[in-house]
Formats: C-alpha cells, structure tokens, sequence
C-alpha cells in the first residue's frame, strides 16, 4: 500500500519510464521556456521588457570565456544536489534536506583544511573530500536510520535536520572556526594546498567539476548496475512487493541516505575548497532547494540532472550579472525557477494524458484491452 | 517576573502554529497533504504586511493575507487533487515560487527602503478582572484578538471534526474515498475545499509574524515554522486538540529561545536555542509509536473506470 502512495501516479511514471529521450527532451524545454515567459512577465512589473532582459542574460552568460567557464562551475553542486534527490527518489524516498548534508560537508571540508594545512596537495584534497562525504553522508544517513529504525517520516525529519544543520554550522564559523580577526562569521582563508586546482587558469572553472560527473556516473552504475540499486529501484517501484522478494527495506532505507547525503556533502567540498576558499555563514542557500527542481527536470536520471544543471548553472551565471547590472533583483532566480518546475509537473499531467490517449488508439485499432 | 513573560510569549508565538496546524489536520483528513504551507506562511506575511501598510488597517492585511493563502491554495489544489500530481514535489515548487514572489513585490512596490518599513501591530486586549490573576492572568488573558481566535478556533475545529456532518463527511473522504464517493459526494470538491480553507488559515498564521507581532516584513522570516505547523498536525495525532497541545509545547520552546537569547543569560550558545523547535519536531517525531494516518493520505483519488 505504501508504495502506490509514492508510485501510482504520472509524475513517477514520467520519471522513471520515461517515453523516450526526445519527448523527455521536447517536455523539459517547452517547460523552461514556458518558465522563462512566466518570470518575464514578472519584470514588466518593473518596468523592464523581459526580451532585453533575458537577451542580456544570454549574453552575459556566454560572453566570454570566462563567464562560460563559470557555468560549469556553478553547475558542479548544483549536479551534486541533483543527484542527491534524484538517486533517494528512485527509491520512492525523500531527502529534502540536501542543503543541511550541503553545509555540514562545507563545513567539515574547511575544517579538514584549516586543521592539517601542513599536509600536500595530493593527500590533503581526498582527505577533505572523504570528510565532506562522510559528514553529509552520516547526517543524510541518520534520516535514513530513524525511517528504518522509527518509522519516521523521511520528509519531515530531513527538512527538520536542515535547520538543525543551519545552526550547526553557524555554531561553527561564529566560534571555533571563526577568522583570527574575528570579524566578521566565517572562516580563514584555507591553505592554498587544499584549493582544488583550476582547470582554465584565470577561471572558476575547477576539476572538481569532473568529480561531480564522476559522481553521477557512479550514480547511474549504483544504480542500474548493481544489486544494491536493484533492490533501491524495487523499493521504489513496489515496497510490499519489493517485501515478499524478500528485500530487507530498513537497510534499503539507511543505504540510500547514506550515499544521497554523501553526494551533497561532497558539494559542500566543491563550493569550499574549489570556489569560495573559505565558509561564510549562509552562503548559497538555495543549492538544495535547486537540487530538488534539477532533479524533476532531469527525470530522476543522472544525465538528465548533468544537463539540467548546466542549464541552471547558465541561468545563474546570466541571471547574477543581470541583477548586478540592472535594477532586476535576485529573487527573480527562484521565481524563475518555481515556475520551470511548476511547468514540468504540468507537462508530466500533458504526457500522461497523452500516453493514456495513445494506448486507447492503439487498443481500439487493435481490438485488445489495454 | 521571567516565567511571566515567559508563559505570555509562549502563548503568543503558539498563535500561528495553532491556526497553520488547524488547517493542516482538515485538509489531511480529507487525504491531501498541504505541502505548499511553508510558501504561503511566507506570502501570507508578505500579503498581510502589504495590505496593513498601504491601506492602514490591520484587518484589511489579515484579509489580504488570506486571499493570498487561497491563492496559492487553488493552484495546489489545482493541480494536486485535479490534475493529481505529486503532493511532495508540487508542494516544493511553489514554495521555492512564494520564496521569490515575496520579496519580488515588495521591491515592485516599495522599492528599496534605507530601513525597514513598518506598521503598528495588533495591541494586546485584557480581558478584565482575569487578567489581573497573578502570573496566568497576563499570559493568557493579555493576548491580542488573533491569539484569543486561534486558541478558541482549536476546540470548535474538534467539534466540527467529530461531531458534524460536514466533519464526517471530511474524515470518511481521507479514510475511505470510494464510500463517499457512493454516497453521491464528489471527492475531489471536498479535498479542494479543504485545500482553500487550510491555505486560508496558513496565510492568517503568516501575517501573524509580519503584522500580528513584529509589525514589518522579511523574507526570512517564516524559516520553517510552517514545516513545524505541518509537523504539529501529524504529532497530534490528526486530531487538533492533539496539535494545540503540541504548539503550546513549541510555543514554550520558541519563548525560551527569545526570552534567553534578549535576557543576555548565556547558559548555551545562542544556535542551539534556535535548533531547539527543529530538534523537539524530530524527537517528537521518533517518539510516537501508534499514528492514526488517514487511510488514503498522499494519494489522488482516481474513480474506477468502466
């Protein structure tokens, strides 16, 4: 019975049997454009014409090689937290709280840093990157625990975890890791042996952005190709019958925690030690929330989510200069990206619908029951 | 002279949990789950400061705030019951949605301010005579109206709930859609109604923070009490007697948090005070063995089709 109350219905039948790669592909960018209508007629509000704006916003976005290479960088995470919803959701679960896993892996990362700034390169950068995953991996996993142990409700006690997370880590840049002029709440500069190394010098554009792809192909092989992701997908698809095939759930429940909070812990390695250098309290504090809407744009599927959060990425690169340059404000991001994902569900109601009539066709020309 | 003010602001900041978790357990009695409550606990604060500042009254903002709450309901309930959408994911988008369009119209409306713009909040009303009782008087007989409203909006809600026609009528569509469904009344009218009626009170309870208590409007200031709200109506067993019990636990948690954090008493940093309703949700959560979930909560209800 559980299953069918994440299951039976068309936005998991649109994402985990997608009806092939162009409709998906077709769906996704009518919803982005049908977004990107929707915000630009929030800017007539104020008196800027939507076309100048989002022209400038492309522009600004591809403008250089620079700007380009920001795209990729601001994707990273982004990918990171995408996958983190993506890989629980295929389990039929909820890891809402990838922002909290995305801050205690900064934190824990910088920490790494500042503690051992003595140690090389090569083996300081696994070492915080290992930390960062374990730290979002044990706070992710211990949703996953009071779901199996408790029977919790996974999407309460994540939120939950999150604000609990928010305050941990300001715990943290206000006193033990605070700056040495204790100025202002975030930390030192880290040693530039933890920095992770640039992969277009003059840029952000850092390597850790291959780890980030390196982790969505480890999410798909998790996943399609290993009994652990059978059993997941099982669980997703069916709970009572996932049950009688003799799956054991609970540790189903902990495992996908785990590894979900892992992949946003190590965004907070990425931001940390390939783009910012340092915490500053509160920084990026949409990452999860962006997360969750790549994750339903890109189906559920870690390719979809790499190619949905280049697109964001390009929207954040285009979208910060142009509320840096205009008097556009910054909130006009999230509304952008509220109304893509609105968009989405609605086209998962369109295509259900659309299969529904397909298969009625097909079964009246055919004379057999659908 | 602390455990007064103490009592007396846990009173006070219990008032929007109670009318968030009032609504949150009609429209899961019904069977939906109002994910969006957190979004428009913010808009409505948003709407409720917008309607106080430019029309002057705090009654006119409270309307406001409610007519943002339905609005924001009919597109959930729009989608979620008719188009039978997912609940979770509709719900995260349209609080990411309200998260921008706040603070979005503020700036349409207001520009950007040096300082912060404000109203003149509701005013405490003493009831006279019970008032003047030592320690309990202030703290619950020196309350502004919305508090006095929330706190008797509680009991009425049970009586309506368990005691009513129409309440049965909400409990049988999330027990057992498919017998109301037989008995000639339409399921999805009723979780849309219920949708509209518990994002109304959601907007009322967000006003209250903007102009029910501080007197102005930050788009921070929400930060997840309307996830506490959601949380109060499952703790409560489904039951608002069950969440006004709960909020007043939380109400006392977030007074301790203020009353510690003004009173410059610095047993514990100031963080974990703030983490303590969060914590108190999971603890809670973790704590309750036996629930009694509506049968068909989550789910879309889809007729059998012949």
């Amino acid at each position: 019975m559980t299953a069918e109350k994440h299951g039976g219905n068309s936005l998991s039948e649109s994402l985990t049997d997608p009806d092939g790669i162009l409709s998906s592909l077709f769906f996704s960018s009518l919803s982005v454009f049908l977004g990107l209508a929707s915000a630009g007629v929030l800017m007539l509000f104020l008196g800027h014409s939507p076309a100048a704006v989002y022209r400038d916003l492309f522009s600004f976005a591809f403008r250089d090689v620079y700007n380009i290479a920001d795209i990729f960088a601001k994707a990273a995470p982004l990918i990171l937290t995408g996958l983190a919803f993506a890989f629980a959701f295929r389990a039929g679960l909820f890891n809402i709280g990838a922002q909290g896993q995305f801050y205690l892996g900064a934190v824990t990362s910088a920490a790494c840093a500042l503690s051992f700034p003595f140690l090389p390169s090569w083996l300081l950068l696994p070492l915080c990157a290992a930390a960062s995953m374990a730290a979002g991996g044990l706070w992710g996993g211990m949703t996953g625990y009071f779901k199996a142990r408790f029977n919790a409700n996974e999407f309460l006690v994540s939120m939950m975890s999150t604000y609990v997370a928010v305050a941990i880590m300001d715990f943290l840049v206000r006193s033990p890791l605070r700056e040495a002029k204790g100025e202002y709440p975030q930390t030192d500069v880290l040693a530039e042996a933890s920095w992770i190394p640039s992969f277009l010098s003059g840029t952000r554009f850092h390597w850790g952005f291959f780890l980030a792809l390196a982790a969505a192909g480890a999410a798909w092989v998790l996943l399609w190709k290993t009994t652990l992701g059978f059993r997941m997908r099982a669980v997703g698809k069916n709970r009572s019958a996932a049950r009688f095939a003799g799956i054991r759930e609970k540790n189903v429940f902990v495992s996908v925690f785990l590894v979900s909070g892992a992949f946003a812990g190590l965004a907070g390695f990425l931001e940390v030690n390939g783009v910012q250098h340092m915490v500053v309290q509160g920084f990026n504090p949409l990452l999860g929330a962006e997360g969750i809407g790549i994750a339903v744009l890109g189906g559920a599927h870690p390719l979809g989510v790499v190619l949905s959060a280049l697109l964001f990425g390009a929207l954040k690169v285009g979208g910060l200069l142009v509320t840096q340059t205009s008097s556009v404000p910054s909130s006009i991001i999230a509304i952008l990206e509220g109304f893509v994902m609105l968009y989405v569900i609605l086209s998962f109601y369109l295509r259900h619908r659309l299969r529904r009539a397909c298969a009625r066709r097909r079964a009246a020309a055919g004379g057999e029951a659908p | 002279m602390i455990l007064e003010g103490l009592l007396a602001r846990a009173v006070q900041m219990s008032t929007p949990l109670l009318l968030g978790a009032l609504g949150e357990v009609m429209v899961e009695r019904t069977g939906v789950m109002n994910m969006a409550i957190e979004g428009i606990f913010l808009l409505g604060a948003w709407a409720g400061f917008t309607g106080a500042y430019i029309t002057g009254s705090l009654s006119a903002g409270f309307l406001c705030a409610m007519a943002a709450g339905v609005v924001v309901g009919v597109l959930y309930g729009w989608i979620t019951v008719f188009l039978k959408q997912h609940q979770i994911v509709t719900g995260v988008a349209l609080n990411i949605l309200a998260a921008g369009i706040g603070i979005f119209f503020y700036r349409v409306l207001f520009g950007v301010p040096l300082l912060p713009l404000t109203v003149e909040p509701l005013r405490p009303l003493a009831v006279p005579f019970l008032s003047a009782i030592p320690v309990l008087g202030p703290a619950l007989f020196r309350q502004n109206i919305l508090t006095y409203l929330a706190w008797g909006a509680m009991p009425l809600g049970w009586w309506v709930l368990f005691r009513t026609r129409a309440g049965l009528v909400l409990r049988s569509t999330g027990a057992n859609p498919e017998a109301v469904d037989a008995a000639g009344i339409s399921v999805e009218r009723v979780r849309f109604g219920a949708v509209l009626a518990a994002s109304a009170l959601s907007g009322l309870a967000g006003a209250f923070y903007s102009i029910g208590y501080l007197g102005l409007f930050s788009n921070d200031m929400i930060g997840g009490r309307g996830w506490i709200a959601f949380a109060l109506c499952f703790l409560g067993n489904w039951n608002p007697l069950g969440a006004l019990l709960g909020a007043v636990v939380f109400g006392i948690a977030d007074a301790a948090a203020i009353t510690l954090q003004t009173s410059g008493i610095r047993m514990v940093p100031n963080e974990f005070l703030i983490a303590l309703p969060y914590v108190l949700t999971i603890a809670a959560t973790l704590a309750r063995k036996r629930f009694n979930v509506p049968a068909s909560l989550g789910t879309a209800y889809t007729k059998e089709e012949k």
